[in-house]
């Protein structure tokens, strides 16, 4: 016997069904709208332009410019030095878009076959069933997504194989299983998006459930420390290696860092530490709370953090056995294959997912219930207006779009393998002349 | 066991809501049509009915309240409104949410309404903004934009407390600092000796703008100053006719007020020139040997600060417009720079301390300024828009800029507003310090080596791309 819906149900039905219906009539709007949507950085129209990509799985074919933002430097005034059209592979070769993750010649081999996969927002920055969306789409495309810092909750466990455990300076929810559980394991130096200060959990945020994974009190913001407190120098970098890799001897190391004036250092560092991978994160990458100052004013933009890293691992005839993982203000396909160009072996993408479950950037992710949208809060009514299903598909979506231009891009320079674009300036071109 | 008596008084600045005396245009304009809206509700009605389903039909696509006014969506309160575009992505055939144009026109071109929007959130509650999503605005450009401050990952002031930064010092020292003490053989100081005094936070007030010296600005001014136990600096003819009183009151001084000095009720802690005059910087020292001498100096400094260095002032208020141009159109940045390897290429950078105004004008600068070279910043425009002063056309020349502050305005309103912008901006200068790994504001002083700056980092990646010089 059927019940009646509660007003509940009603409710999230209700909004639910507006909000697709809204997102699916913005991204196939005319373009002129006038509507207080977008910036700098990401225009109305590259946010438009990942709706029409999470829909469709392919890019606009609408007049939305997707590729690029307006913030007048770094990609977006980067462009591709394209070969004659003769000279472009043909469709019918095959393009090859896989990274492997792990360059060291030991240890477990992990290949993803697309160059991305999902940067760390951790359980109570984002609900559960953004959470899982993110876990079925990164199984689905077998890549990953990181949990960020606040461990994962049970019902993430089936898609232990795809998920990347971070260990950040508080701690929060890490425990021996999940370390265990993890192909790969974060460690977490620094954010982009607030480099030096720790994590921000505000107390609004912090539901009971967000707190008994963190072992913390409900209702109270947590403020991860900085940095680690017991990492003084590489050597004691070496020690947080050797802990994880007695807890999980299989498990890759990867090592998030932020981008200050010597990450060429920090980067060789790393890797000296052990790790498998190198992941930069830049300054203007995404947060779902960091002081308005941070975002702009500390550390570089990952455009100019990765070649300045690339070249040197060169220079220490090191490049090879570290795997470059760029983060921070990655938007699009193009940024993705400008950041290879530019140096990096892949991307780690986070709010271009989030865009893509309906994002508008409004940046009130922190206050009081959290996104209004219902991606980047604890709130039960606003959490269920993301179904994990629907936000899996959605991901999943933007991941075939990025995969067929990033296979487009790779034609028309002549590659068939991202691999073979990675340090390849010359294959840019500067479009910043004369820019305001 | 002896007991430790200690006379250590934590510093502390006391914030405390100072809500908007006037009302500035909101920041959104949120439209609705009030016939799509009345078909709306009655097909809810018609669907759910208005009995145990009310709250379903009633449920609005807002969280912030802009649809919560007595008649809901049909007047709806804009000033509310955040800006989330909830609503108009549920209904988009029925509202729309567009940029206040209004809003934008606050400020002028260079104190963008994005400063004074800032700047209010500061005034009004004395905390950092703090945000989610990741930066917004445009990638780098010209002066403070195109300048990073760096971060490291391991090295802390201190691990004491989480952040390391709870026991960092934002004091500041003006005055005469010698490079090193002499003494005769008998242990005796001889040669010069310091002449310094301290301020807890780099950040001074400037004199008000001419248009806006008013007694009540005036005093908001040498309040707040006084409340923080930083510096003011008015006119010396404004002290005497209103009567301020306290060492903390900056006379500024030009030649020929040489007799009003004898007029001040009490001895300031630092005496300022308007421009130099033998005989002022004289009556200044005769009347008030124990204060520190400053001399205002406009931009574009050069050598020329090396001579007065030699007629015995330590202490330069250095001037930028209100925009940060000299009148060649050079940046602050830039001019602060090549004041500060001039001092340091003559060996005397120690000596020497550097105030600056014009340009700097939100809590970022502060440290950008404090990097390039500045001890200290003597801030000017930001009073003006915490306390509400709308700007009148460009304000970018000192002389002839025009501000009207509200009629509203009270001292009492006035000085906490500058208290919360104090407090705001030193928790900001506290953050950028824990990144740096400083643990004294004084040690940032000119550490270029933790600025990057855009033209070379760029030049540096960019190298090899097409098109790229």
């Amino acid at each position: 016997m059927s019940r009646e819906p509660t007003n509940h149900e009603l409710i999230v039905e209700k909004h639910t069904r507006n909000l697709r219906d809204g997102y699916h009539v913005w991204s196939h709007d005319k373009t002129d709208v006038e509507r207080a949507l977008g910036d700098y950085r990401w225009t109305g129209e590259m946010i438009l332009g990942t709706y029409y990509q999470a829909e469709h799985g392919r890019p606009p074919d609408n007049g939305l410019e997707y590729r690029v933002g307006a913030s007048g430097g770094g990609f977006d005034v980067l462009d591709f030095n394209w070969l004659p059209e003769e000279k472009w592979l043909a469709e019918t070769e095959g393009v090859d878009v896989s990274i492997s993750l792990n360059r060291r010649g030991k240890g477990r081999e992990i290949t993803i076959p697309i160059p991305i996969y999902g940067g760390g927002m951790s359980f109570g920055s984002i609900s559960e069933q953004v959470m899982l969306a993110r876990a079925i789409a990164a199984k689905k495309w077998s890549t990953f997504f990181s949990t960020g810092e606040g461990g994962y909750p049970s019902s993430l466990v089936p898609f232990k194989d795809h998920i990347i455990t971070q260990v950040a300076t508080g701690m929060f929810g890490v425990r021996e299983e999940t370390i265990q559980h993890a192909p790969i394991v974060e460690f977490k130096y620094a954010q982009g998006a607030k480099p030096g200060l720790g994590g921000h959990l505000l107390g609004d945020k912090a539901t009971s459930s967000v707190a008994a994974l963190r072992e913390s009190v409900p209702w109270v913001s947590l403020f991860s420390p900085f940095p680690f407190h017991s990492v003084y120098s590489v050597e004691d970098h070496r020690k947080h290696v050797d802990w994880i890799k007695t807890t999980n001897p299989e498990a890759l190391v990867s090592v998030k860092v932020s981008t200050p004036t010597d990450v060429d250092m920090v980067a060789v560092g790393s890797y000296f530490a052990g790790a498998n991978i190198i992941h930069l994160d830049g300054s203007y990458g995404g947060t779902g709370a960091a002081p308005e100052i941070a975002k702009k004013n500390i550390a570089m933009p990952i455009e100019f953090a990765v070649p300045k890293v690339h070249k040197y691992l060169l220079g220490e005839n090191i490049r090879d056995e570290v795997v470059l993982m760029a983060s921070g203000g990655i938007r699009s396909a193009d940024d993705i294959a400008k950041i290879v160009a530019l140096g990096a072996d892949g991307a780690v993408m986070g709010t271009s997912e989030l865009v893509a479950l309906g994002c508008t950037r409004c940046s009130n992710c922190e206050r009081g219930r959290g996104c209004p949208f219902g991606l980047t809060t604890t709130d039960l009514l606003l959490s269920e207006f993301v179904s994990p299903e629907w936000g899996a598909e959605r991901i999943s979506n933007l991941y075939q779009s990025y995969e067929f231009q990033l296979k487009d891009i790779l034609r028309k320079l002549g590659l068939s393998s991202i691999r073979e674009l990675r340090g390849r300036k010359d294959l840019l071109v500067y479009r910043g002349n004369g820019r305001k | 066991m002896a007991k430790h008596k200690t006379d250590y008084v934590r510093y502390h600045i006391h914030t405390e809501t100072a809500n908007e005396i006037k009302r500035w245009p909101t920041r959104f304009r949120v439209k609705v049509k009030k016939a799509g809206l009345a078909k709306w509700l009655l097909k809810e009605v018609l669907e759910h009915g208005l009995g145990n389903r009310r709250e379903v039909v009633l449920s609005r696509p807002c969280l912030y309240g802009v649809f919560s006014g007595p008649v809901g969506g049909f007047a709806p309160r804009p000033q509310h409104c955040v800006g989330c575009l909830r609503c108009t992505t549920e209904y988009p055939e029925m509202v729309s949410v567009t940029h206040n144009p209004e809003r934008k026109k606050l400020g002028d071109s260079f104190f963008a309404s994005s400063f004074i929007d800032a700047l209010s959130y500061e005034s009004l509650e004395g905390v950092i903004p703090v945000k989610g999503a990741g930066y917004r605005g445009k990638f780098g450009g010209e002066g403070w934009e195109g300048m990073w401050t760096d971060m490291s990952e391991i090295v802390r002031p201190t691990r004491d407390g989480i952040h390391g930064r709870e026991f960092i010092s934002t004091v500041v020292d003006i005055g005469y600092r010698p490079n090193y003490l002499q003494f005769d053989e008998e242990g005796h100081l001889v040669g010069a000796e310091p002449k310094l005094i301290s301020i807890p936070l780099p950040v001074l007030f400037d004199v008000p703008p001419k248009n806006d010296q008013s007694e009540k600005a005036a005093r908001i001014i040498a309040k707040a100053a006084a409340e923080l136990e930083t510096l003011a600096v008015l006119p010396i003819t404004m002290i005497c006719r209103i009567g301020l009183v306290g060492k903390h009151i900056v006379p500024l001084v030009k030649a020929g007020e040489e007799e009003l000095l004898s007029n001040l009720g009490y001895i300031p802690d630092l005496v300022e020139m308007e421009s130099w005059d033998a005989h002022l910087a004289e009556s200044i020292l005769r009347w008030y040997p124990e204060s520190i001498l400053s001399l205002r100096l406009t931009f574009p400094v050069r050598e020329e600060i090396l001579d007065y260095v030699q007629k015995g002032i330590s202490t330069f208020h250095l001037l930028a417009d209100y925009h940060g141009q000299d009148v060649e159109g050079n940046f602050v940045l830039d001019l602060i720079r090549e004041t500060h390897k001039t001092l340091v290429e003559a060996g005397i950078r120690q000596e020497v301390t550097l105030v600056g105004s014009g340009g700097i004008i939100t809590a970022e600068h502060i440290p950008k300024a404090i990097l390039c070279g500045l001890d200290a910043a003597a801030v000017d425009t930001p009073v003006m828009a915490a306390l509400q002063a709308d700007f009148i056309g460009e304000c970018k020349q000192r002389e002839f800029s025009q501000f009207s502050l509200p009629a509203k305005l009270t001292i009492e309103w006035g000085v906490q507003r500058l208290m919360n912008l104090a407090a705001a901006w030193r928790d900001q200068l506290l953050e950028i310090s824990g990144a740096m790994g400083l643990r004294e504001i004084r040690r940032m002083r000119g550490e270029m080596g933790r600025a990057m700056f855009m033209k070379e980092l760029e030049a540096d990646a960019f190298a090899g791309v097409a098109g790229y010089e």
